[in-house]
């Protein structure tokens, strides 16, 4: 049996914090335009990539999700003008320390999503839906009470 | 040893009494060996309980918090690591330095009870000094010579900055520089796999009483609301799970990143020996790979790496 069969009954949560003013609009467009994404992708929106704070992001792996992304604008095109570029840091700072405490990389991403690229967006929840599919669910943080 | 101890006596006696400072934070001898802890002092004639032994470790800095508020200035003895805190809650406009007054303490390192404890030599100590290049354990009627270097604290063996960065007066000669790699335990345990890791750390972790000792010492951590006491939003429970610990040890520590001054009080104070240096040291090397060196503490007036950007900055994670 393969791995992706293994995890046949797994389907995984994934958690996406979505900038308003563009990832949020490019889901938007992926609807319209009927581009079919993964059900397992749960939306939350936000105004700006800056918004997400660490500790959502801890919270969403409490609460079972078994990947997190976090979606804002491309450099540059940041609503706010420099929230994704304090984002590029923090988040980066934040990656690799989440792998020093033993969460695998897969398990968070970032991505810059313009309002027009829907197509990139179904692509993305796609591609990290399927890679969890095979690393399996995430039991780490995870409040099981 | 006792040319400083006459120093900081002679000094907070001259602030006190000229009226210079309404209050003098140093340090005093508590019953046992071991316990050289924080002391307020307000009158002159107190002065001479003030103590400077090898276990005045208790940074000082973070009192100012709340003494700012009734005092017009206080005066305080502040080691390297010290004053690493102290521009770190000056940089986070915690403190006024118009209202402080600091004398600096060149430091050569200091003891840890533990250490002397391990090597068998607390029974029946009444008190340990630094004499010339050797450290004198007095007992009721003998004495032992040794060593210092196996007894110092984990952090003096790293310690970059054992001359204060900032001061008003200095109280001694400059000492020599000579810390050991500090990044060495954070390689070791990048070199594992990552659930070894997560492994690692869940041991680490599972062991936290959340005394939020770690949290209350540090001197990069003074919110006035922190976010560990909320209730609403809750985002930390009570409750003794995993799951709670690794939320309030991931948010600490990158609560400190780009501003911990790596001055080691933390893992120091933590009463189970979490070492919380680990995952500070982690970021602080991470970030400055990313980001260029940046040093907190060092340079009060520069940005610390989580607050700026440049438009060209590397990311952790492929952009497309
Ligand atoms: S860390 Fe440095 S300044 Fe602080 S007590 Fe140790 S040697 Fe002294
Ligand atoms: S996190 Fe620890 S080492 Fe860093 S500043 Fe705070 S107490 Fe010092
Ligand atoms: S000092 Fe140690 S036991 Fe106390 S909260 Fe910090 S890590 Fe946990
Ligand atoms: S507004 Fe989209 S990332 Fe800032």
């Amino acid at each position: 049996m393969s791995v992706v069969e293994e995890h046949h009954l797994f389907e995984p949560m994934i958690v996406a914090f979505c900038c308003n003013w563009c990832s949020y609009a490019g889901a938007d467009l992926a609807g319209t335009g009927r581009m079919s994404y993964p059900a397992n992708v749960r939306i939350v929106r936000v105004p700006c990539s800056s918004r997400v704070s660490p500790n959502f992001i801890l919270r969403a792996f409490q609460r079972g999700a078994d990947a997190v992304v976090v979606a804002g604008c491309h450099p540059g095109d940041c609503h706010y003008v420099s929230g994704n570029y304090h984002a590029r840091r923090r988040f980066s700072a934040l990656r690799r320390f989440l792998e020093f405490v033993g969460i695998e990389t897969e398990r968070f991403e970032i991505h810059w999503i313009s309002a027009s690229e829907g197509n990139k967006f179904a692509a993305i929840m796609k591609d990290v839906t399927d890679k969890i599919r095979v690393l399996g669910p995430n039991r780490k943080l995870r409040d099981v009470r | 040893m006792k040319a400083m101890l006459q120093k900081i006596r002679k000094e907070a006696a001259s602030v006190l009494a000229s009226g210079e400072a309404d209050l003098v934070l140093g340090w005093g001898k508590g019953p046992l060996w071991w316990q050289s802890y924080p002391a307020f002092i307000e009158e002159e004639k107190e002065t001479g309980s003030l103590t400077w032994d090898p276990f005045c470790v208790p940074n000082l800095s973070k009192y100012l918090l709340e003494e700012l508020w009734v005092k017009q200035k206080v005066a305080l003895f502040l080691k390297g690591c010290d004053a690493l805190g102290f521009n770190q809650l000056l940089q986070d406009k915690r403190v006024d330095r118009e209202k402080v007054l600091i004398f600096g303490i060149p430091c050569s390192g200091l003891i840890d009870p533990q250490k002397v404890e391990r090597a068998g030599l607390h029974q029946g100590l009444h008190s340990v000094e630094h004499q010339g290049g050797e450290l004198v354990f007095s007992y009721k009627d003998d004495q032992k010579k040794e060593d210092p270097s196996s007894f110092y604290y984990d952090k003096c063996l790293t310690c970059r900055h054992p001359n204060p960065v900032v001061f008003d007066m200095m109280l001694g000669d400059a000492v020599a520089v000579n810390p050991q790699e500090r990044f060495a335990a954070v390689g070791e345990l990048e070199k594992q796999d990552v659930s070894e890791r997560y492994r690692y750390w869940e041991r680490q972790f599972s062991r936290c009483i959340r005394c939020f000792a770690c949290r209350n010492v540090c001197p990069a951590c003074s919110c006035r609301e922190c976010i560990f006491d909320l209730t609403d939003p809750r985002w930390l429970g009570k409750a003794n799970v995993l799951s709670e610990n690794q939320f309030y040890h991931i948010t600490r520590a990158f609560h400190m990143a780009g501003r911990c001054v790596d001055c080691g009080e933390c893992a120091r104070v933590c009463p189970v020996d979490i070492p919380l240096t680990s995952l500070n040291r982690k970021l602080i090397k991470d970030l400055n790979e990313l980001y260029g060196e940046y040093d907190a503490g060092v340079e009060p007036e520069k940005e610390p790496p989580l607050i700026t950007f440049n438009p060209g900055d590397p990311a952790a994670f492929l952009e497309s």
